[in-house]
């Protein structure tokens, strides 16, 4: 092993600039490629394509609002305020949840049908109903963000466990081990690669029901929906554009920096994912 | 020698009412502590069940089996089990795998580092304490889940066709190296394979089982002095008695599977 691991690093010493380098440009191209189409779309003059802003005015505002009057960052922080709240409770819900149907046989065959049934429902159809019970306002969006995230943890988490191999388990209760430090320090580790994926879909179903419900709850004033949303009544497309590519980047940034950084330093250092 | 385990009328059937499935019928079976046992039988005569049933794993229809007087209803740390597929915890290094056992029955962190690392040098795995088990081969996991299986000392040691997914080489030296820990640690062993070579090369005694449902058909005191030659003249005659049992045995199950194919 520690051959074969110090091999590698002698390799990549040399080959890592150039690597680095390709890596990088393979990324930004389609980024370049789509968005100078999109530029010469859009000052082509082509009937109906006059109200649509081109690339440079987009990130021209972006700039205005981000850094001259700071105002989307206000709307975003409230977004992710929202976010982190509806998602956390997800979280936690959805893997104890998914754990206790995994683990209780009786239980799992009880709920398995009412789970397929919720997880169909798309979540922005809550929010009329949460807007008239639970009121205009943070509770009904962050309940949609939760739900959004729930089931797909939930579901995940089933998975998961349900996979992990019984030899492992029987290996930790032979040692004395039951009850939650079985959940702690086997089911959960052995079952993290599903539950990233949860995890990972979650938050893509989370940021999905918060820019909706933003959007339909009225006593909401600042989030990154309600500025989309808002800016209709000025048909500033522009404003507009300028939420869409916020809500792209946030969705990628949470993907990649925070749950791929998790797989990273978790079940792909303990080699638990398929090699490539 | 005392009876550490005893196996009485021990019966195991698989699957609902409709669906039943005889897995051991009627299995009496006395193991001496300090003795080295190798249950060798055709394969799905139920080897593998009468070991998950003496780990606690799954329990019997019928009879009893007991571990020191005591009848076994549940898992428990006065046995270590040594897996055919390893089952390592793989989030955990070596050091880590070796300890968990070891932290959940009261040794504080110290103790416990000291008492891994001493069962880790005893499998020859010293230098390796910090690597993750996907980073070994086959043999030197299934060195770290004996490590595991004995650093809490057990009174007994469970083993089911441990050295099955191994290559040949690895195998033949495995089976060294674990009659070396045996002398050592003077373990009571349960070994379960299907390899006549193997059995004869580990064992004090020898089981051998009947096809399905696996009952026991006889048993075959091996008296030759370790380390045995793999190509003596007794350890052949030996080798050659077993087969003789198993033969009928594996003809059986063949039949009996070729029934089921119709």
């Amino acid at each position: 092993m520690n051959s074969e691991q110090q091999g590698l690093g002698e390799v990549s010493a040399q080959a890592e600039w150039p690597r680095k380098l390709v890596q990088a440009i393979e990324f930004v191209l389609p980024f370049l490629a789509v968005g100078l189409m999109w530029e010469i779309a859009a000052r082509s003059g082509i009937d109906g394509l006059e109200t649509l802003p081109p690339p440079s005015i987009i990130l021209q505002k972006f700039w205005v609002l981000t850094f001259e009057n700071g105002i989307l960052l206000r709307h975003l922080f409230q977004s992710l305020y929202r976010l982190t709240a509806g998602y956390l409770l997800a979280v936690g819900l959805g893997i104890a949840t998914g754990t206790l149907l995994a683990t209780r046989e009786t239980a799992r065959e009880m709920f398995s049908p009412l789970l397929s049934l919720l997880i169909s429902v798309p979540t922005i159809a809550w929010v009329p109903p949460l807007l008239i019970t639970m009121g205009l306002g943070d509770k009904t969006v962050i309940t949609a963000v939760f739900l959004g995230g729930f089931f797909a943890i939930t579901y995940n988490t089933i998975r998961g466990i349900e996979m992990v191999n019984r030899d492992q388990i029987n290996a930790a209760k032979l040692m004395g081990v039951s009850g939650f430090k079985l959940f702690a320090s086997v089911l959960l580790p052995a079952s993290l690669v599903a539950v990233i994926t949860g995890l990972r879909l979650g938050i893509g179903y989370s940021w999905r029901a918060l820019v909706g419900g933003e959007m339909l709850s009225a006593l909401i004033e600042w989030g990154i929906g309600k500025m989309i949303y808002q800016a209709r009544f000025w048909n500033d497309v522009t404003t507009m554009f300028v939420g869409l590519m916020v809500i792209g980047l946030s969705g990628f940034a949470l993907d990649r920096v925070l749950l791929k950084k998790l797989e990273k330093i978790t079940v792909e250092k303990w080699g638990m994912l398929a090699r490539r | 020698m005392a009876k550490i385990i005893q196996i009485r009328d021990v019966g195991k059937v698989f699957g609902n009412r409709k669906d039943q499935v005889v897995a051991l019928n009627q299995v009496n079976l006395n193991i001496d502590e300090g003795e080295f046992t190798v249950i060798i039988g055709p394969s799905g005569c139920g080897k593998s069940t009468l070991l998950y049933l003496l780990a606690g794993f799954e329990s019997p229809s019928e009879g009893k089996i007991l571990l020191d007087g005591q009848p076994i209803d549940k898992p428990g740390p006065d046995r270590g089990f040594v897996f055919q597929d390893y089952a390592l915890f793989p989030w955990k290094t070596v050091l880590g795998n070796v300890m968990f056992g070891l932290c959940n029955n009261g040794w504080d962190k110290k103790e416990a580092r000291e008492k891994a690392l001493e069962f880790i040098q005893l499998v020859n795995l010293s230098g390796f304490e910090r690597a993750y088990p996907h980073t070994l081969s086959g043999g030197m996991k299934q060195r770290v889940g004996i490590a595991r299986a004995l650093a809490y000392n057990p009174k007994v040691l469970l083993m089911d066709e441990p050295f099955g997914a191994l290559d040949a080489q690895t195998r033949k030296y495995m089976q060294q190296e674990l009659v070396r820990v045996w002398e050592k640690t003077k373990k009571t062993v349960v070994f379960i394979t299907h390899s006549v070579i193997e059995a004869v090369y580990l064992a004090d005694k020898v089981v051998v089982m009947t096809a399905r449902p696996g009952t026991v058909k006889g048993c075959v005191e091996v008296d030759l002095p370790r380390p045995r030659d793999y190509t003596g003249q007794n350890y052949l005659a030996v080798r050659q008695k077993v087969l003789g049992l198993l033969e009928e045995e594996v003809e059986k199950e063949i039949q009996l599977e070729s029934q089921l194919a119709l």
